[in-house]
Order: C-alpha cells, then sequence, then structure tokens
C-alpha cells in the first residue's frame, strides 16, 4: 500500500471538521487525477463512530491511531502517533486543513520526517506529474508557486474555504482500520489543563443584516468613533479586524476572522482593513462587500463587489451624512 | 530567565511590490523593511519576563545587513544584546535551515525560552518556532496570548488560542520554544534613552563557519520546498471600483446600495 495520499482529520466534540471534508474532496480529486489510493487518518480514543460514519459518508478507508494519551489533542502525542504511522505506510502526500491546530502540530511533524510543509494552499496544478501547489504571501498580496522537493510525502495544508467540501454521502460500507501506537509518557512534556470557552459573546453578528468594520487603518479607539457612527447611522452591527481588538480600541467579542466571529450579513462595509487571510475566512460569504482603503492593492479588494481607494477619514463622514438623511 | 528572541525583517505592510524578470522575486530597491509584527509583540513578553523575572533577554535575526535596523531597534527597545545570523549560506532558506541556524547559535544550555512571533507576514510558513523546538529536543506551544512562570517547578503555563473564540491553558516544562501571538500586550515603543544604550551594547555577528555549519545544511540547497515563481492574485470578484472625490464616490456608493441592491 506504498505511495497512497493520506488525509490527516481534525476533529473536536465527534465531529469532522469543515475543512477536513474540504480536504476529503480535494483527496478524493487527486487520487483520481494521479491514480493514487487515499485514506483518512485519525488520531484520538474512543472515536471508533466517528471513524465508521465518515467512511460510509467519504467512501475512504479510514485509519484510527490511537494510543493512552490521545484522548485530547497534545502535539507531541500527535507526532509521534503521526510520524510512526508515516514511517511504515511511506505516503505519496499528506493532507490537511491549515487549521490552528495544523499550525502547532504539522511543522514539528515534518520536521520529525524530514519533509518539507507547504502551509494554507488555495490552489494547485498538476505539471508533469508533480504537483506545484500555490499559497498566498506578502499579506495575501502575492502568490507565490512551490513545489515538494526530494523524497515524498510532502505535507500540504489547504487554506479553509478554498476547495470544495465532499459533501455528498456515499453510503459506502465503513472501512475502519485500528492502530495503536506506542508513545512513551517521557515523551509528552506539554500538558493540557483546560480548554476555555470565550465568556459568551453579547456581540452576536451572525444575525446581523449589515455590519461595518474597522480595521488597523482607523489609526486609535478615538478615531474608530467613525466606524460606530456608522454603524449607528445604518442601523448596522459593528466589527473590526485584528489590530483593532489587539489595540484595545473595541472588546475582543468584535473581532471577525479565523480567531473571532464568521459572519454572512447581506452587507459588509469594509473600512480601513487591509484584508489579512484571517480576516478574510471570517467575512468572504457576505452577500455584498463594499471595502474602502486608501491601498489599491489591499487584497480587501480582491473579495470586494464595490471599491472606493480613498480616505476612510474623508469618505466615511460623506457616507454617515448620507445614511442619516436617507434615515430622516 | 534567559530568553531568546527571534525577530525576521518583512517589507512594511502597506508596500507594492514589483516583480523581476522571471517572477522568481520582487525587487527590493524601492522597499521600506520592518520588523514583523508578532515578533514585536514576542520581544514584548521577553522584556517583561526579564522585567519580572530577572535574567537577559537576546534579540536574534538572520538576514543580510539590513537586518540590523530590526536588532538596532529591538536593543533599543530593552533587548540586552543582539545575535545577526549573517551569510549568503543562509538565504532562501525553508524553516528547517533558518531553525538549524539558530540551533546552533543557542549552543548548550544557553538559553530556558525562546520566543518568536507565530508567522511571518511576508512568506506566512508559520513553521520557524515548532520546526526549531524539535531541532532542539524542547516542547513547544504556538499562538500563545499569555504566559505565566512558575519558579518553583521551573516551568510555564501558557493561555493559547484556538479557532472562534476557543482558548486553551497548557503547561509545559523550560527550555521551551513559544510562538507568541499578536495582542498579547501593547509594544513598547524605544526611548531616546535607549536608543543611546543600544550603541554601547554587545552586537554579534556569526556566519555558517562560525556556527560550524556547513552551506549544505541550511539555505536554498537545504530546502524542502522549491519556489517557483510570485504571480499577482487573480481577482475572485468583479469588483467596481468607485472613482472620484471623496463625497462623489459616497453618494454613487450609497445609491447603488440603495436602488441597485437594495440592502438599506
Amino acid at each position: 500500500m506504498e505511495g497512497r495520499i493520506i488525509i490527516l482529520g481534525e476533529h473536536r466534540e465527534g465531529r469532522l471538521k469543515k475543512t477536513s471534508w474540504e480536504a476529503i474532496g480535494l483527496g478524493r480529486k487527486l487520487s483520481a487525477e494521479l491514480g493514487k489510493e487515499v485514506c483518512l487518518a485519525l488520531v484520538g480514543s474512543e472515536i471508533d463512530g466517528l471513524a465508521r460514519e465518515v467512511s460510509g459518508r467519504s467512501g475512504l478507508e479510514v485509519v484510527v491511531l490511537s494510543n493512552d494519551y490521545c484522548r485530547h489533542y497534545t502535539p507531541e502525542a500527535y507526532c509521534e502517533a503521526l510520524a510512526e504511522f508515516a514511517g511504515t505506510e511511506h505516503p505519496y502526500l499528506v493532507l490537511l486543513g491549515h487549521t490552528y491546530q495544523t499550525m502547532d502540530f504539522a511543522p514539528r511533524l515534518a520536521a520529525m520526517l524530514d519533509r518539507g510543509l507547504i502551509p494554507n494552499c488555495v490552489d494547485y496544478r498538476c505539471e508533469a506529474g508533480q504537483l506545484v501547489w500555490v499559497r498566498q504571501v506578502f499579506n495575501g498580496k502575492l502568490n507565490l508557486e512551490v513545489s515538494p522537493k526530494g523524497e515524498p510525502p510532502c505535507l500540504v495544508s489547504l487554506q479553509q474555504g478554498a476547495f470544495p467540501a465532499s459533501e455528498e454521502d456515499l453510503g459506502a460500507p465503513p472501512q475502519v482500520v485500528r492502530r495503536r501506537i506506542g508513545v512513551a509518557e517521557g515523551a509528552l512534556r506539554r500538558k493540557l489543563l483546560e480548554v476555555m470557552e470565550a465568556v459568551q459573546t453579547r456581540v452576536d453578528l451572525s444575525q446581523a443584516e449589515i455590519i461595518v468594520a474597522g480595521g488597523r487603518g482607523l489609526g486609535s479607539k478615538e478615531k474608530f468613533q467613525l466606524i460606530l457612527d456608522l454603524a449607528e447611522a445604518l442601523g448596522a452591527g459593528v466589527g473590526a479586524s485584528r489590530p483593532v481588538t489587539d489595540g484595545g480600541w473595541l472588546p475582543k467579542e468584535h473581532q471577525i476572522g479565523s480567531s473571532g466571529q464568521t459572519v454572512t450579513p447581506r452587507l459588509y462595509i469594509a473600512c480601513g482593513i487591509s484584508g489579512a487571510i484571517q480576516h478574510l475566512v471570517g467575512m468572504s460569504n457576505s452577500g455584498c462587500i463594499v471595502a474602502i482603503n486608501k491601498d489599491p492593492y489591499a487584497p480587501i479588494f480582491q473579495v470586494a463587489d464595490y471599491g472606493i481607494v480613498g480616505d476612510v477619514f474623508q469618505v466615511v463622514p460623506k457616507l454617515i451624512e448620507i445614511a442619516r438623511e436617507i434615515r430622516s | 530567565m534567559r530568553i531568546l528572541t527571534c525577530l525576521k525583517q518583512v517589507p512594511e505592510r502597506d508596500s507594492r511590490y514589483k516583480l523581476n524578470q522571471d517572477g522568481s522575486g520582487i525587487l527590493e530597491e524601492d522597499l521600506v523593511f520592518e520588523t514583523n509584527e508578532s515578533d514585536l509583540y514576542a520581544l514584548e513578553e521577553s522584556l517583561r519576563l526579564r522585567e519580572a523575572f530577572g535574567g537577559e533577554v537576546a534579540a536574534l535575526s538572520l538576514g543580510p545587513d539590513r537586518v540590523s535596523k530590526v536588532l538596532r531597534n529591538a536593543l533599543a527597545m530593552g533587548a540586552d544584546r543582539a545575535i545577526h545570523l549573517k551569510d549568503e549560506a543562509f538565504e532562501r532558506g525553508d524553516a528547517r535551515g533558518t531553525a538549524q541556524a539558530i540551533a546552533a547559535a543557542i549552543g548548550p544550555d544557553a538559553f530556558d525560552l525562546v520566543l518568536t512571533g507565530v508567522q511571518s507576514e511576508d512568506m506566512a510558513y508559520a513553521q520557524t518556532g515548532a520546526v526549531l523546538a524539535q531541532v532542539l529536543g524542547w516542547p513547544c506551544a504556538t499562538i500563545v496570548m499569555e504566559i505565566a512562570y512558575e519558579a518553583e517547578t521551573r516551568g510555564i503555563q501558557v493561555k493559547r488560542e484556538l479557532e472562534s473564540n476557543v482558548f486553551e491553558r497548557v503547561e509545559l516544562p523550560l527550555p521551551a520554544v513559544l510562538t507568541i501571538q499578536s495582542g498579547s500586550h501593547p509594544i513598547r515603543y524605544a526611548t531616546l534613552r535607549g536608543i543611546m544604550q543600544a550603541k554601547k551594547k554587545e552586537y554579534r555577528v556569526l556566519t555558517a563557519k562560525d556556527l560550524g555549519l556547513s552551506p549544505e545544511t541550511v539555505g536554498e540547497v537545504a530546502a524542502k520546498v522549491r519556489h517557483h515563481r510570485l504571480l499577482v492574485p487573480e481577482k475572485k470578484k468583479q469588483t467596481v471600483m468607485i472613482e472620484g472625490g471623496a463625497e462623489d464616490a459616497a453618494r454613487t456608493l450609497m445609491d447603488k446600495l440603495v436602488n441597485e441592491i437594495g440592502v438599506i
């Protein structure tokens, strides 16, 4: 069974993450294109039910890697389990979603295997039987084409939402393979103490019809008032990109993006937001996106329906004025 | 506590990039460089730990002459000494090559903690910290928001950011590598006094030879990935760019939102 494509699935509370279904979708596509077999590996304990369900839906063989230390995620237990598995399996490619968990363990796993990791890929092409991956660099202003060098496997993580998820339920007979992986307790130095959900957020932007969001371009807490004023004039919710909540201009619960809320309003007005990938994943499925930014090359314009290249301090006050006129 | 902080120099956030002729790289001439933001947060955390528990903070950067700006700034902010890894052999390396060079510069027992940012804003591989931990054989925690040190057990507890407003608290023994997320504490500015003092601080330049590294183990030759070319991303949407002065643009936009889209 040498040279398979292995998808590393990520699960939480008995469910496979959406990004892993996206990896399954791409894994099956690549399997057909390259004539390689594909399987899914899950690390954990007491996840047989999940493994059977995923195998049945996806039609893939699911390999469950477990040991006594895999009940909760820790990078060392995961890396030990996966390195041992990869060492016996000799995969062609290891695919995974680009999540915070992936960022935590995959570089270490790649180093243990002495292989490369190409992270956060948004596209690929096949060139003379070799996969060339496309990833965003320089704050999303440029794309870079990267290919693995040396012996397989290469590890490749996929940007969340960049590839269509495998959604069809194949109703296949589940094929689950269980493998015990030996991990010496001494190898596990990092211990999980607790998982904390942030305080139940009082700012739920998921139901907002209109969101006005501000970013680094606002410059200070005082100047951010402009965003609050526009939101009020439009009867909109208030969102922010990371630099705003990092700087304490607005509480963290207003943050939109991978570490905050994911929103899909009918109208999203992004003011002074450059459009870091982490922000775009939280808002790019909004109905209509308006971007106002002084930098014409800001990546936010790549996802915008309407764009104004200009100074937010000039444009937004005018918008407030007009919105108030309309409302009165 | 002895802390090494690794900082990378990257082009300024608002840079406009021009590609070289074959698209293999960017033209550096017109670019202004600055310190990678999450690395500055790592330096801020390092300085706070030293202020609370004593010890030293060494700042390290890898790159050509221009990265001295990053290290001078780190010294001015309060780092005690600077280590500049400078060698043509280090250039265009991947995370593994960079980690090898940093590990060689660390040597035996020199530090309790290595702090660096979560990821660079230019290449965004987000790997150097975790790979360095593997090369050193140390434990690691990535995407760290808060650090608590327990002098008695010589261990640290950190709060890590997970996705969607979830966090976890983990414990690890020293020595360890941590990658710091932005937003932990406000980054201090270099004071005039700091800038003056920085001039008297130790600034060491180390080459691959100084570190006993052969060029095949670092840099482009050792990299496990090959960079082909850079491309300007294709737009995902047909964006209607609204021209004109602020007033006209605002009127045109509101008109479209009210009459064409009907969202207002």
